[in-house]
């Protein structure tokens, strides 16, 4: 899909064209929003693709924030090191989770990791000694300086590596297991897939991006506190990947830009934001379920040929 | 002990509006298969619709009771109808994550238009009956008795429509199987209609019963919900009479946990995730629930 | 390796709850053999077709493929070691085209390169007689084209022991008549076949031996005519019928 290509290398000239134009308001607007089209990516790639619906991911992130974080504040560990430990041990638990969840589908599966990220976030509250509750974690900041553009095009490189990664990986049979794991685990171990292998795979790799985002994310606002990992959060994500299209990994990176930009343009409307995006959340799986891209898209192309091009990313 | 009495007594009272919250639940799950996430919101909204209904429309407390539970058995009708109808056709092909993503969406979509209309601030709306009743070292005021009572007894009609009427034995009927049902002349998708009005309804009832207990406010539903979860998970996911007791046991072990705390900071954390706890280790031991019947689930 | 001895299932059982699905059931067949499943319902023999495949972990016995004992592994070791097998309704991977489908089972075998497998995949479809649709998505087929779709992906596997849940239920008589062909001939191109069905007209004329199950034990095995004219046999299955 070239004319795709092109759109999205549009979209990356425009990106990185922005802060020459907008003020610094928006270019802090955008390096929020490449954390949460980090989270809203990785999501679609667990959720969309390998059909693995978690709640868990922004605990993920939260874990990979608060690890990296802790490890610089306590053990005087060099922030890059921090990260590296941070995304390390975000894979880790991803690994784990991913083992523990191996029975267990649709419902159950979402049940079960909203659970789990209710307890970790219970924790970070609970655990004042360690993560100062819910007064928050300062965090310092990697580069000094009034301006956040460095952060917008550090947070900018990192979603794309990100985004090059999971396509990467996607196009390799990595992609095309995850997929027939989604559509029908039984027969995928019946066609010789090591359904075991590939679930815990997909939950490591998301969960190290959850967990990337996180420590992004801590260094650049300054403060990481227990309500990353609230339930409307992990809602906003979900919602942005759905909009953005949850079988497309670059849709849902789109979809997370627009919709935290468009918030942010309407915040005089407060929660009524909220009011609407709830709404179109639920119009959007009603009426487009493969997000409002496809639906731009689908008068160009002839359906079958678009539904066979997006299940291949 | 006197305390511990009184913390049992407050702890069944709660345990009977979970179990009204649960065995609504459990309704729409044994039914739909869909486990309803915007379960916490009806809730809230048959707290505010009932208190409207005595505030605005002048009708006594237990007819704002009743009003709450038609008016939310409309929303759930209508809901199922627009929304979650697509599920039964070929139009939609990931059927658990549409229902996740629905549900959830009502959720924000209803909490946050419970924050703007509702507004923030919690409301009370007027006793079902002043006073309490006092049995000798044991208080209990006379709303949380009402309460309790108008629970047993929509419990009751619940447990009496699904085995004696013919409307309750067809839900029965499509619970167990869809297919055989249809066979018998039953049409499964006005069914999916009636277990998710009658849910929305009975979640409206515990809401409008719990209001003047404690007060209203847009995210009252969060903890019941989850509460609720674990019930329907601890009951085996698809037993009204599992999710009855369930739900009566867990308020009456979470009203007596709170006696057991020294450190209340931690405490107050902990006892909140302690049900989360639970239904993590539920799901591993049995994905199936405690009280559910073991299945194979052959490939 | 005894040739009578190819593959063995000996001793199997599997209980659910207070349910004996399968009690005490031991096959065993040669390489190149063709064989009927037969059983009245809920007699056992997706249960013993799901332990064959490595589905369902057998509570007791054994099963060995070419002298390799299999109990206990996980399914896809099972198909990676030439156990393949359909199922009673097929279970495609609906939202992926029908070549990708079938390159699935090709490249779970990690020596395998892509272009090898669309190679064979092509082979496949073209033998399947439905090249037309490779660029199809596997949801949009008929009913008759996704049961050969999934006896195609079977076959990617290369397997040494082939494993048919009800290929005949639900087709018309034209696509039967078809799907018998395949059958045939892939067993003349010496493939294992174990057959299960219930449309005892087509297992007789397709297959030289039979298996009857009932209540979870065997209760006849050998030529087919003999065995279908078996007294115990026929009370089975009227017997069944019956109780319905």
């Amino acid at each position: 899909m070239t004319r795709s290509h092109a759109v999205q290398a549009v979209l990356l000239i425009a990106a990185l064209a922005l802060p020459a134009w907008a003020g610094p308001y928006w270019v802090h607007v955008g390096a929020i929003a490449w954390y949460y089209a980090l989270l809203a990516s990785s999501w679609a790639l667990l959720a969309g693709y390998a059909g693995q619906f978690s709640f868990a991911h922004v605990a993920f992130a939260a874990l990979g924030g608060y690890a990296s974080a802790l490890l610089s504040l306590h053990f005087g560990i060099p922030p890059g090191i921090g990260v590296v430990a941070g995304i390390v041990l975000a894979m880790v638990a991803g690994a784990l989770i991913g083992w523990l969840v191996l029975r267990l589908t649709g419902p159950y599966l979402a049940l079960f990791t909203l659970a789990l990220s209710e307890i970790f976030r219970l924790m970070l509250v609970a655990e004042q000694q360690l993560t100062r509750g819910s007064l928050g974690l300062q965090v310092p900041g990697w580069f000094g300086g009034e301006s956040d553009r460095p952060y917008y095009y550090f947070g900018l490189s990192l979603l794309v590596a990100a985004l090059l990664l999971m396509a990467g990986l996607l196009r390799t049979r990595v992609g095309l297991f995850l997929r027939a794991i989604r559509d029908d685990e039984g027969a995928a171990r019946a066609a010789g897939v090591n359904t075991t292998l590939y679930k815990i795979l997909v939950f490591v790799v998301t969960s190290g991006l959850a967990g990337l985002a996180g420590t992004y994310y801590g260094p650049f606002v300054g403060i990481l506190t227990p309500s990353m990992v609230i339930l409307p959060e992990m809602g906003l994500v979900i919602a942005m990947a759905v909009i953005g299209g949850i079988e497309s990994l670059p849709g849902a990176a789109v979809g997370a830009v627009i919709v935290y930009g468009l918030s942010e343009l309407t915040r005089e409307y407060g929660q009524w934001r909220f009011v609407l995006l709830g709404l179109a959340l639920i119009l959007v799986q009603r009426f487009a379920q493969n997000g409002i891209f496809a639906v731009l898209e689908r008068p160009l192309l002839r359906p079958p040929a678009v539904e066979a091009e997006r299940g291949r990313g | 002990m006197d305390y511990f009495a009184l913390l049992a007594i407050n702890g069944l009272v709660i345990g009977l509006i979970y179990a009204l919250m649960a065995a609504g639940l459990t309704l729409i799950f044994s039914v739909l298969k869909v486990v309803n996430f915007g379960h916490g919101t009806l809730y809230m909204l048959g707290g505010y619709a009932s208190y409207y209904a005595i505030t605005y429309l002048g009708v006594p407390p237990p007819a704002g009771v009743v009003l709450a539970m038609v008016a939310l058995f409309a929303f759930g009708v209508v809901f199922e109808r627009l929304v979650l109808h697509p599920m039964y056709t070929n139009k939609v092909e990931r059927k658990d994550e549409y229902a996740i993503i629905v549900t959830f969406g009502l959720t924000v979509l209803l909490l946050n238009l419970g924050i703007v209309v509702f507004g923030p601030f919690s409301k009370s709306p007027p006793p079902f009956l002043a006073g309490a009743l006092i049995a000798g070292p044991l208080i209990i005021t006379y709303d949380r008795l009402i309460a309790a009572i108008a629970a047993i007894v929509l419990l009751s009609a619940l447990s009496w429509f699904l085995a004696r009427t013919s409307l309750g034995q067809a839900l029965d009927a499509v619970s167990q199987s869809r297919e055989s049902a249809a066979v018998i002349g039953i049409n499964p998708r006005r069914m999916y209609t009636v277990a998710f009005g009658l849910g929305s309804a009975l979640a409206a009832g515990a809401g409008a019963l719990i209001a003047p207990i404690f007060a209203l406010s847009p995210n009252m539903g969060e903890l019941p919900a989850v509460q609720a979860f674990i019930i329907i998970v601890l009951g085996g996911m698809g037993s009204v009479g599992g999710s009855i007791v369930g739900g009566i046991l867990l308020g009456v072990v979470e009203g007596l946990g709170v006696g057991f705390f020294p450190d209340p900071n931690r405490a107050l954390a902990y006892t909140e995730a302690f049900g989360a706890l639970l239904l993590v280790f539920t799901l591993l031991v049995r994905p199936t629930g405690l009280f559910g019947r073991p299945h194979a689930r052959l490939e | 390796m005894d040739e009578a001895e190819f593959f063995a299932a000996d001793g199997l059982s599997k209980h659910f709850g207070g349910i004996i699905a399968v009690d005490g059931l031991s096959i065993s067949l040669s390489r190149g053999e063709l064989v009927g499943l037969i059983g009245p319902n809920g007699s056992g023999k997706t249960t013993t077709i799901n332990m064959v495949a490595g589905a369902l972990r057998p509570d007791e016995g054994t099963i060995r493929l070419r002298g390799v004992t299999m109990t206990g592994s996980p399914a896809h070791v099972f198909a990676r070691g030439g156990v393949a097998r359909t199922f009673q309704v097929p279970r495609l991977f609906r939202r992926m085209t029908v070549l990708e489908n079938l390159i699935v089972p090709a490249l779970s075998n990690p020596a395998a390169r892509r272009a090898e497998a669309e190679r064979r995949a092509g082979e496949v479809l073209s033998f399947l007689r439905l090249e037309h649709l490779t660029r199809s998505l596997a949801r949009a087929l008929s009913g008759g084209q996704q049961k050969l779709l999934e006896l195609g992906r079977a076959l990617m596997l290369r397997p040494s022991l082939l494993l048919l849940d009800e290929p005949f239920a639900g087709v018309h008589p034209q696509l039967l008549a078809q799907i018998m062909e395949h059958i045939g001939s892939l067993n003349a191109g010496g493939h294992t076949i174990i057959v299960v069905d219930h449309n005892i007209d087509a297992i007789r004329s397709l297959v030289r031996r039979t298996v009857v199950m009932a209540q979870g034990r065997k209760i006849a095995d050998g030529p087919s005519e003999d065995v279908l004219r078996d007294p115990a046999v026929i009370r089975a299955y009227t017997g069944a019928r019956d109780a319905h």
